[in-house]
């Protein structure tokens, strides 16, 4: 570019004066420092325009310098002070946050609310859960002791329908044994049926043995002793204890004790009851 | 002069201000205060106001020291044109004001006149204030109306009545002229 006329154009006249546009204020800054030439001439005019304000210099109140000397924030380089131009912002800014603060506030509140809302919420479903579980497990036990209970009778039940099948059968003979010396509080019901030929007992009271000691009956046959199977000493939950012998026939029914298990000739020595079976 | 003589170290003056040295913005008010408080009245027309602005100016100079770039230009033109603009907006701001009444140019040229007798002589300028009184007095109406006014060319050339072209002539020679008497 012709950098002479650009200089005779008037713009940098007209730049120092303050008279340009924005766009022509930044071209001529460019130029300017582009074209020393452009740079020089608008130093000198820049000079002439000084010196002529210059002599229009009249003192200042002295009261400028204080209150400035006041005003402005020495050795704080960070520190910012109003300036009269943008003072209105902060006012804005704290407007703004004391309104976002109280909307957050609010937020905060409502939101802390809520949560304890939830919170006792949950307790409420955490006790009642618990007593759920609670009555859920007394159910259960209830329910087991129900459960045993009805198991038991229903033993119980096949016990005494076994035991009522067995009494009811035609040709049932009842000998009633009561204890000797050795067992004076001993009685006992031998039920058999001379036509099934099936033997059972019923314990009513016999000492109690040993581990290793069982009571063995007895049928005496032509005065010979036969065995008629073990027994314990008491019937338990049954109704009566069936023995697993066949006797056909029986004059009496004799008990002793013996080893469990049970021996092939009665001890005589420990001979505990005897009844004859009436014909 | 003083200002001259002081400019070798411009940089190191802008560099101490920077740091926030009391006595390096001490040194800056008294060097140029007169000159721009001189402006400021010049423009605004009115001591106290102009003293209020004065204080302004020297505010945002302090604050905008950082943003002043030595390779745009010299810093006391820059402080000139921060005085210049903050004066002829506070104008401005007056004039919207229904109040205020719009000066015409006669009452214009009467006050220019009543500022320039009362004006506080300088000595130490006497001597150029003789040299500026040669300047052609269409140039120096021009240029008053344009640096202290505030005045676009436009504007300038509706006032004054003249053609938009001449009114550019005459800023460029006015300038010249100026920049003859005072190199």
């Amino acid at each position: 570019m012709n950098v002479t006329e650009y200089i005779a154009s008037g713009i940098l006249e007209s730049y120092v004066m303050g008279a340009v546009s924005d766009q022509e204020r930044r071209e001529v800054e460019c130029l300017s420092s582009i074209y020393p030439d452009i740079r020089h001439e608008l130093d000198q005019l820049s000079e002439a325009l000084e010196s002529y304000a210059l002599l229009h210099s009249v003192e200042p109140p002295a009261s400028v310098k204080d209150k400035l000397l006041k005003q402005l924030d020495f050795e704080k380089p960070e520190e910012k002070e109003n300036d009269p131009i943008i003072r209105p912002m902060p006012v804005d800014m704290t407007t703004e946050s004391t309104t976002t603060g109280l909307a957050f506030r609010t937020t905060w509140a409502v939101a802390a609310s809520v949560g304890l809302l939830l919170l006792l919420f949950s307790f409420f479903l955490l006790s009642q859960l618990r007593t759920n579980q609670k009555t859920l497990a007394a159910t259960r036990t209830t329910n087991e002791t129900l459960q045993a209970e009805m198991r038991k009778l229903r033993d119980n039940q096949n016990q005494t329908s076994q035991a009522l099948a067995l009494l009811r059968q035609p040709g049932l003979r009842t000998i009633e044994l009561q204890g000797n010396e050795k067992a004076p509080q001993g009685t006992m019901l031998v039920f058999w049926n001379t036509q099934t030929h099936q033997v059972a007992v019923d314990v009513r009271s016999l000492p109690a043995l040993p581990a290793n000691k069982q009571y063995q009956l007895w049928s005496m046959v032509d005065g010979k002793p036969v065995d008629a199977g073990v027994f314990e000493a008491t019937n338990g939950n049954a109704l009566l204890q069936r023995l697993n012998r066949s006797i056909n026939r029986a004059d009496a029914f004799a008990v002793t004790i013996e080893n469990r298990g049970g021996s092939p000739t009665p001890t005589l020595s420990t001979l505990l009851a005897l009844a004859t079976v009436n014909t | 002069m003083k200002r001259q003589s002081s400019l070798v170290s411009e940089s190191v003056l802008i560099e101490k201000l920077i740091q926030r040295d009391q006595q390096a913005f001490q040194w800056l008010y008294d060097q140029y205060s007169p000159a721009l408080y001189g402006v400021v009245l010049r423009i605004v027309r009115d001591d106290e106001q102009a003293a209020d602005l004065l204080q302004d100016i020297f505010v945002k100079i302090w604050k905008n020291l950082d943003g002043y770039d030595a390779s745009k230009g010299r810093l006391f033109t820059w402080m000139l044109n921060v005085a210049r603009n903050t004066a002829i907006d506070s104008l401005r701001a007056r004039k919207t004001q229904p109040a205020s009444a719009i000066r015409t140019d006669d009452e214009n040229v009467h006050i220019v006149d009543r500022q320039h007798n009362t004006e506080q002589p300088n000595p130490e300028h006497i001597g150029i204030k003789d040299i500026v009184e040669k300047l052609r007095p269409e140039r120096k109406q021009l240029i008053d109306l344009v640096y202290f006014g505030g005045y676009t060319h436009e504007e300038a050339a509706e006032k004054l009545n003249l053609p938009l072209g001449t009114v550019k002539t005459r800023v460029r020679a006015a300038l010249q002229e100026l920049k003859q008497l005072f190199n």
